[in-house]
């Protein structure tokens, strides 16, 4: 790990440390100073990311890949939305002191695991993260909260062994973890056990990341958890912890040439087994959250057809899509707190015609929504579009076209959903729900914003993730 | 300005400016309507000065990208077609002036001055894509005119008829032209002529295709059976216009520019056009006979006459031409007349039913009077222009060598005197039903065109070497074909007496006709129209059993059904099917998510160890 950009990790770190003693008595200030670290390490990574003068150097003063930086900027992204939404939420049955702090602690460790450079470190931060995972899950108390975080823990054990013996495995090999090592040792003599090894730790990221068939436990996390924590563990949590890693390691098989084809075609399956698996349960899903927890089952099999194509263009329109989840799943899954906090249920049975309580909610979701299914121009559109020219270059027509079909049956699971939730006939029960106040939709308009304008300025997002970021990278 | 482009855009003009005028005014749109086609036919008359002059007043405007070019050239024949338009035209403005039966008379003049600024278009065009626009046009106005014309279902219907049956045919020419313009590539008729495509593969189709779209405007067999329709369904101004006139005047000018100034036919090519030719003289002359009703029996006839002037084109002999050409002057002028006749004694007596008419030439003498002379004229009776044109027609069938084109010409000479003595006998002599005593003569508006007409048919026939010489031997020229001998003149030759012969079988077959029918004009056509063999076919043909319209329309309503069930079908492959299937595994895979520890452990498991025995299988 490489020390300049420490104070990502740090300084939320000493945050949550700070804050149960600060706000003992005064929750306001547990409030403040979680806002203001977010915000400050938002505004600090959005400076270095987006200065005329680092992006024409390529960042060749740091050390760090754009990878990281882009990582480490969504991030801050996703959980600035996700602490100023929950703090205009402001629910008295959460206990702010431990709740704001594992927010903090699981900045930190994400920070800390994109910025590892090595798979020891990776894998220590990433034990951290699902320890901070499993206490937010449990945030209000709920038994769904709990039966979501155990299952979550139990299901992903084998992750643990398999990464441990993967990593085993490649010090025999090799006598190192850093990815420097790992790169040299593939370029100079490319063989099996190396690449055991690394398929090994990629099975371990695929059970994190909760791909089918290892993704029993995320419908049942998502759906029990409190309702900003589920944005922020579909949003970035589970992504980071499971996707980065494999995207990483797909730049280390990129490199075997054509002697990884098997991890390719693994990827590829699984991929398109979670994107088939996750777009048809989600069609007769009845709960929102419960179907926006499949939808992002569905989603990440896109990151991981991009990465599985071990190209350059696939790899891009991987982190691209990763970028897009984080801002769209993130609007949605809002959106569902906005929901739950005004109407009180995300029941899509239950509900009905609710543009006309909460107009800006209905909006928002309608934008994310389409993103997601891949409408132009919004930036979804793009990284499909991106994901499955990858895929059709390589050689894999059969998933390029079920990458694209089952983009309509996106469509059509989320149009099932604006239609019951938004749309149709008005439930007189909830004829005097109101919408949201400003303060509780502006995250959720910031994240609309940002979908239309990477998608209508792709061409300048192009050059930025092609020429700045990737070239910065080991691909 | 080009003095050619008057005649189109005037008229043009003036239509749109037409609709912009009140309802309640009276007579102003009429005297606009009569003002503008005047100054289309003194510009037409201009035109065609200047043409024979040699000066062809040329218009070439690039157009659709330069694919083709708007091009307009009055050439000698377009020049001459141009000025039987525009006179038309004029008379018909005339003649509508106090004719209420024509219809509102806001549209009525619209239709007609639209009608005549792209038919004035369609015969100045040089590029085929050019008039394929005009005479694409002319498909809209036949349409409206159509339906226009009365408020009733039955005239939506035969425009509707109309419409179809000139659309299909209208693409066949569409296609023709595009066929036409790729063999040669160009789409200009003055350059395709100075090279012109012999009969071979694909210029055996286009050239099929243009005759396809020339006949049916011609209204010859088989497109022609909107036209009876249309005499019971719509008015006689109508009638007199576009069916008897227009229609002709367009359809035989591109018959003959197509035959001759483009394509190189061959002698098989000419049979067939001979045989369309004499097929549709006796099938439409054999149904005029027996009709019962005024312009009905007139509609029948428009369509026969269509039949010598295609015989006389399919010659592809100088003379046939000529005679096909003057033919089509002649009949437009006759038909025109006649139309005009109906139109005053529907008018005046208040019934087109011959049955019911009779003994008016007392009331109406001159009317009747223009009635004989157009008669006499479209039977061929001698010193008349139909007769002079006939017999071009048959001098030309002769100089093929075919005898049975001019055996099937005279028969429908003779039946076209006896069906004309059934007419004008039960119409205008006889005796006079009580209820028609109090009839009186058409108004002068009505007369005037009516009378001009009767006049040009006295003045073709007496003057034909005038027509002949001035206006129908340039057009041959400019078709590139010189005629070997003189054209006109009377001669006290074998045809003549053949004619006399025609007259007094027609004579004495009438005068059969009405004893038997026990003294009633009207069922003079009895004793044929009930012969044995006949009658059936009568019968058949009267439940339209020949009318590839209907033939084709009565099918219509099961092939809609058919394609309604491959409809649902593919809707259930593509829409139900797929929804219902997703629906199903949807719920059983949401189902699977039943929480159970136990089974989700083992999924994992089984993923685990299969993706370790996959990666684990490569060396």
């Amino acid at each position: 790990m490489i020390s300049e950009f420490l104070s990502y990790s740090i300084v939320p770190l000493l945050s949550a440390l700070a804050i149960p003693f600060l706000g003992r008595k005064n929750e306001k200030i547990t409030e403040i100073l979680a806002n203001v670290t977010i915000l400050a390490g938002l505004i600090n990574i959005g400076y270095i990311l987006f200065n005329p003068s680092n992006h024409r150097n390529q960042y060749s003063t740091f050390t760090q890949d754009g990878f990281t930086l882009l990582m480490i900027f969504t991030i801050y992204l996703v959980a600035m939305c996700v602490v100023f939404f929950s703090t205009r939420m402001n629910d008295r049955k959460i206990d702010k002191n431990s709740y704001y702090p594992l927010i903090m602690l699981s900045v930190s460790a994400m920070c800390s695991m994109v910025m590892a450079r090595d798979f020891f470190t990776l894998y220590i931060f990433m034990e951290a993260l699902a320890v901070t995972s499993f206490a937010l899950i449990t945030t209000d108390d709920g038994r769904g909260g709990i039966e979501g975080a155990l299952k979550y823990f139990l299901l992903t054990f084998p992750a643990s062994a398999l990464i441990i013996i993967g990593l085993a495995l490649l010090m025999i090999v090799s006598g190192g973890f850093s990815f420097e090592h790992i790169q040299a040792q593939i370029i100079g003599a490319p063989d099996f056990l190396t690449f055991l090894a690394l398929s090994l730790i990629l099975l371990g990221f695929l059970i994190k990341s909760g791909m089918v068939p290892f993704h029993f436990w995320t419908p049942d996390a998502y759906q029990g958890s409190y309702s900003p924590v589920s944005a922020y563990l579909a949003g970035i949590v589970t992504k980071i912890s499971g996707v980065y890693a494999i995207i990483r390691l797909s730049m280390f098989f990129k490199l075997f040439d054509d002697k990884a084809y098997k991890a390719s075609e693994m990827l590829l399956l699984i991929g398109f087994a979670s994107i088939a698996w996750g777009a048809i349960a989600a069609m007769r899903q009845k709960d929102f959250k419960r179907m926006l927890a499949f939808s992002s089952i569905s989603q990440l099999g896109y990151i991981l057809m991009g990465a599985g194509t071990f190209t350059t263009l696939g790899i891009i329109a991987a982190i691209f899509h990763l970028f897009n989840h984080a801002t769209f799943k993130t609007t949605l899954f809002l959106n569902s707190a906005s929901l739950e906090k005004n109407a009180g249920t995300t029941d899509m049975k239950k509900l009905g015609g609710m543009e006309h309580n909460m107009p800006v909610t209905s909006w928002t979701s309608i934008i994310a929504l389409f993103s997601t299914a891949g409408v132009p121009p919004l930036s979804g559109f793009w990284s499909k579009i991106m994901i499955i020219i990858a895929l059709w270059m390589t050689g894999s027509e059969f998933y390029a076209a079920a990458a694209l079909i089952f983009s309509i049956v996106t469509l059509a699971y989320f149009m099932i959903m604006q239609k019951k939730i938004f749309f149709g006939k008005a439930n007189p029960e909830f004829a005097h729900v109101k919408e949201v106040d400003f303060t509780l939709l502006s995250p959720v308009l910031l994240m609309s914003a940002i979908i239309i304008a990477a998608g209508v300025f792709f061409p300048y997002v192009y050059d930025y993730l092609a020429n700045t970021i990737a070239t910065r990278m080991v691909i | 300005m080009n003095i050619n482009l008057i005649p189109i855009l005037l008229p043009f003009f003036s239509a749109l400016l037409i609709l912009a005028v009140s309802e309640k005014t009276k007579y102003l749109k009429e005297l606009l309507s009569i003002g503008v086609t005047l100054t289309a036919l003194l510009a037409s008359i201009i035109t065609l000065g200047n043409s024979l002059g040699g000066d062809f007043a040329e218009i070439r405007l690039p157009w659709l990208y330069n694919l083709a070019q708007f091009s307009l050239k009055a050439d000698m024949l377009s020049a001459f077609i141009l000025a039987s338009v525009s006179l038309f035209s004029l008379l018909i403005a005339i003649y509508s002036f106090s004719f209420e039966n024509k219809g509102p008379s806001k549209w009525f003049y619209f239709n007609l001055l639209f009608t005549q600024a792209l038919a004035a278009g369609a015969v100045m065009s040089d590029s085929l894509i050019t008039m394929l626009f005009f005479w694409e046009g002319m498909l809209v106005f036949l349409y409206t005119f159509i339906a226009l014309s009365k408020t009733d279902q039955a005239s939506k219907n035969t425009a509707l008829k109309a419409f179809m049956i000139n659309a299909v045919t209208d693409i066949c020419l569409m296609t023709g032209v595009i066929i036409t313009g790729y063999l040669a590539s160009t789409f200009n008729m003055s350059e395709i002529a100075e090279n012109k495509l012999v009969l071979s593969g694909w210029a055996t189709f286009g050239y099929v295709l243009l005759l396809i779209g020339a006949m049916a405007k011609a209204g010859a067999f088989p497109f022609h059976t909107w036209i009876p329709d249309a005499a019971t369904d719509s008015s006689a101004a109508f009638m007199s216009y576009v069916p008897a006139a227009i229609d002709k005047l367009i359809g035989i000018y591109f018959l003959a520019r197509a035959s001759v100034y483009l394509y190189k036919l061959d002698g098989t090519m000419s049979m067939v056009v001979m045989s369309i030719g004499a097929l549709t003289i006796i099938i439409a002359v054999m149904m005029a006979f027996v009709q019962q009703d005024y312009k009905r029996l007139l509609s029948y006839h428009a369509v026969s006459q269509t039949g010598y002037m295609i015989l006389g084109i399919g010659t592809l002999h100088p003379i046939g031409i000529a005679g096909g050409l003057f033919h089509m002057l002649n009949n437009a002028v006759y038909k025109s007349c006649l139309f005009m006749t109906a139109g005053s004694v529907e008018k005046q007596a208040g019934t087109n039913s011959i049955d019911k008419l009779g003994g008016l030439f007392r009331n109406m003498p001159v009317t009747a009077v223009c009635f004989i002379i157009a008669a006499a004229a479209i039977s061929g009776i001698a010193p008349l222009n139909g007769f002079f044109s006939k017999e071009l027609v048959y001098k030309g069938a002769l100089e093929t060598g075919h005898v049975i084109f001019f055996l099937a010409a005279e028969i429908g000479s003779f039946l076209t005197l006896a069906s004309f003595l059934k007419l004008g006998h039960s119409v205008f002599f006889g005796k006079r039903p009580q209820e028609l005593a109090e009839v009186r003569e058409a108004p002068v508006s009505m007369l005037f065109p009516t009378a001009l007409l009767a006049g040009l048919c006295l003045a073709f026939g007496f003057g034909a070497f005038w027509p002949i010489n001035v206006l129908i031997a340039p057009s041959l020229a400019n078709l590139g074909m010189l005629p070997a001998c003189e054209l006109s003149g009377f001669h006290l030759d074998n045809l003549y007496w053949v004619s006399v012969i025609v007259i007094l079988l027609a004579v004495a077959n009438h005068i059969l006709g009405v004893s038997l029918a026990g003294n009633k004009a009207s069922k003079a056509s009895d004793h044929i129209h009930h012969a044995p063999v006949l009658k059936p076919v009568y019968e058949m043909a009267e439940k339209r059993y020949f009318d590839l319209y209907h033939l084709v329309m009565n099918k219509v309503p099961a092939m809609a059904k058919t394609l309604f069930k491959v409809d649902r079908l593919m809707d259930k492959l593509t829409d139900d099917l797929p929804s219902a299937s997703f629906n199903a595994v949807s719920k059983n895979l949401g189902e699977a998510h039943n929480g159970s520890y136990l089974l989700y452990m083992a999924v994992t498991f089984v993923g685990i160890v299969a993706y370790i025995l996959f990666i684990g299988g490569m060396k």
